[in-house]
């Protein structure tokens, strides 16, 4: 037998190979049968309610710090979940901070100048928000790749600098002492409703025909247009509803920092909620999400090595990127859904 | 010249080449011929190391799992585990399926490119060459790729691999998506490639009968199997080719 195993992954036996299969119980639970046993709606079910039920303890077990910690990093959850929702859609944004500022600044205008209740200004933020990104970015739907990229990449800094040269809405300054939301506890179930809704509900949606219409849109636009369906104004949907995740989330900040500033339109809103989809795997909205429970509160952890703390962060983004180039979400569901073994190689 | 020994290519757990065993000479044209899904495309992405790009991307996406065994020989060298550029340099050079071509570059520019590597009268040379096989692209040498017919880029695309000087050609179907007068076209092509660089041709295609008159020997693949070999007369007087290709 002169045959040898090429595969440098494989191990000496030569007519052996690696193969994946699902697991007899995920078969098992893909259809109504798994209503018919425990096991199987265990199966079901884990995955997505014990992550809900872990953040509950934790946001509500946890020190004032932390939870304030838990409350960026769902925030921060959100905006990834923003990302995403573009990105599968076709359109890579680098301006999540537009979103972000944009309903943040609404909430506090509307507080400050109004004395409206933030249970008022932060629906308000969220809808106006989606809004007026939308109508910003109507004209450059047509854009795509970098080019989108850039534009949204701009905006953000320019909002920025016209509020400093303008000194409108207490230009540097900011606005501070806005009203906060009534009680730690409600701030942190907000959010956290917030953050599972957008999670489950637009992961719903992707698996919708409406969903396979953005994957589509992603894929081959041409092939879409081919379909007789307008793309402009699925993206422009898709941008409303990814635009007002964003600024819900400013909106929320608002509230919760009482402060709103031009920090609001950072790069770092555009950019962590990015590494977060790179870390967490993209297409999926609930790696992006795990991305951001990743990122948030490592970069808390790290806060002791000081000045080194930005280079350990960035070594450690490497390290997965590199090491786990699918995403932390593809990895443990393909572990969850499969399993290996070596299978004979049949002569 | 090229010995292929019981290669078997899985994707995850879909076998797409099985046991496949093949032998090219120095000199042969040799045609593999197989229907959609008989593993063509496989076997020459195999054949040239483009698969173990594909298989590292595969891995990294989290995709497909593509398991590779049994060994390829070039010229008496186990190729197996080599890189599709290094096999390029000792001379097995493959024309992807559905014409790739650069199109946003002219049709000059892209034989350029694809002769980055060799010398520039080497490059003058085989450029020449590919504008004496196709005159049909000489007026359009000017003009982006894009812009050209499919069978204008497809004669393109055999142009650059005919730049990069091959000693082994491997051409993945050649007359995809061509009318048949163009195959005629490429067909003769094909024959003055031989007949003036000496290279050692391989077809894959599934259009057998402008093909088989032109091979020394074939081979007939079906579901990644070898079902049929034989001269190319031999396989055209086969009455199971003649009513599984010709439609007759």
């Amino acid at each position: 037998m002169a045959a040898v195993a090429t595969n440098p992954t494989a191990p000496s036996p030569a007519r052996q190979r690696k193969e994946r299969l699902d697991r007899g119980i995920k078969v098992r639970s893909e259809d109504i049968y798994a209503l018919n046993s425990w096991r199987e709606l265990a199966y079901l079910l884990a995955p997505r309610v014990l992550p809900v039920i872990l953040v509950l303890l934790l946001g509500f077990g946890a020190p004032l710090y932390w939870q304030r910690v838990l409350l960026s990093t769902m925030v921060f959850g959100l905006l990834a979940i923003s990302w995403d929702l573009l990105a599968q859609a076709g359109m890579v944004c680098l301006g999540q901070a537009l979103f972000f500022g944009v309903g943040a600044y609404i909430a506090g205008i509307l507080n400050h100048y109004f004395g409206i209740t933030p249970f008022v200004t932060i629906p308000l933020g969220a809808l106006g928000g989606g809004l007026l990104c939308t109508l910003l970015l109507l004209p450059v739907l047509r854009l795509r790749g970098i080019y989108f990229a850039m534009v949204t990449l701009i905006l953000p800094l320019m909002i920025e600098r016209i509020i400093e040269a303008t000194k409108i809405f207490g230009g540097t300054e900011g606005i501070s002492g806005l009203t906060p939301l009534p009680g730690h506890g409600l701030e942190l179930f907000l959010i956290m409703a917030a953050f599972w809704i957008a999670l489950f509900g637009f992961r719903r949606m992707m698996t919708s025909d409406y969903g396979l219409v953005l994957k589509g849109i992603n894929d081959n636009d041409r092939a879409v247009m081919s379909a007789g369906l307008n793309i402009y104004r699925y993206k422009a949907q898709i941008l409303f509803l990814a635009g007002s995740t964003g600024a819900f989330a400013g909106a929320f900040m608002t509230h919760a920092y009482q402060f709103v500033g031009m920090p609001v339109f950072a790069l770092d809103y555009s950019i962590l909620p990015i590494a977060s989809a790179a870390v967490g795997g993209l297409g999926t909205l609930a790696g992006p999400a795990l991305g951001a429970f990743i990122l948030v509160p490592m970069s808390e952890l790290l806060r002791g090595f000081g000045g080194l703390r930005i280079v350990i962060y960035a070594v450690l983004l490497v390290v997965f990127t590199v090491g786990l180039p699918e995403g932390v979400f593809h990895f443990l569901r393909r572990k969850y859904t499969q399993f290996e073994r070596w299978a004979e190689v049949s002569k | 010249m090229l010995t292929v020994t019981e290669l078997m290519v899985f994707y995850e757990n879909a076998l797409a080449v099985n046991e496949l065993s093949l032998k090219v000479e120095t000199g042969q044209v040799v045609g593999v011929i197989g229907s959609n899904s008989a593993g063509k495309t496989t076997l020459m992405n195999t054949l040239s190391g483009l698969i173990l790009d594909q298989q590292i991307k595969e891995k990294r996406k989290g995709g497909e799992r593509i398991t590779i065994m049994g060994k390829v020989e070039f010229e008496g060298r186990d190729i197996s585990l080599m890189p599709a550029y290094e096999r390029v340099r000792l001379g097995l050079v493959l024309c992807r399926e559905r014409h790739p071509v650069f199109p946003d570059s002219t049709v000059l520019e892209n034989l350029l490119i694809a002769g980055h590597l060799g010398s520039k009268e080497q490059v003058k040379r085989a450029t020449d060459l590919t504008f004496d096989l196709f005159p049909n692209l000489v007026r359009w040498r000017r003009r982006k790729a894009g812009f050209l017919s499919g069978g204008e880029q497809q004669m393109l695309a055999i142009g650059m691999a005919l730049v990069v000087g091959p000693r082994l050609l491997l051409l993945d179907e050649p007359l995809l998506g061509l009318s048949p007068a163009m195959q005629q076209v490429v067909v003769g092509a094909i024959k003055n490639v031989r007949r003036q660089t000496g290279a050692t041709i391989v077809i894959a295609e599934q259009f057998a009968r402008p093909v088989l008159p032109m091979i020394d020997h074939g081979y007939v693949i079906e579901n990644g199997m070898l079902t049929m070999t034989g001269t190319g007369a031999q396989l055209m007087d086969n009455p199971e080719i003649k009513s599984a290709y010709f439609g007759v």
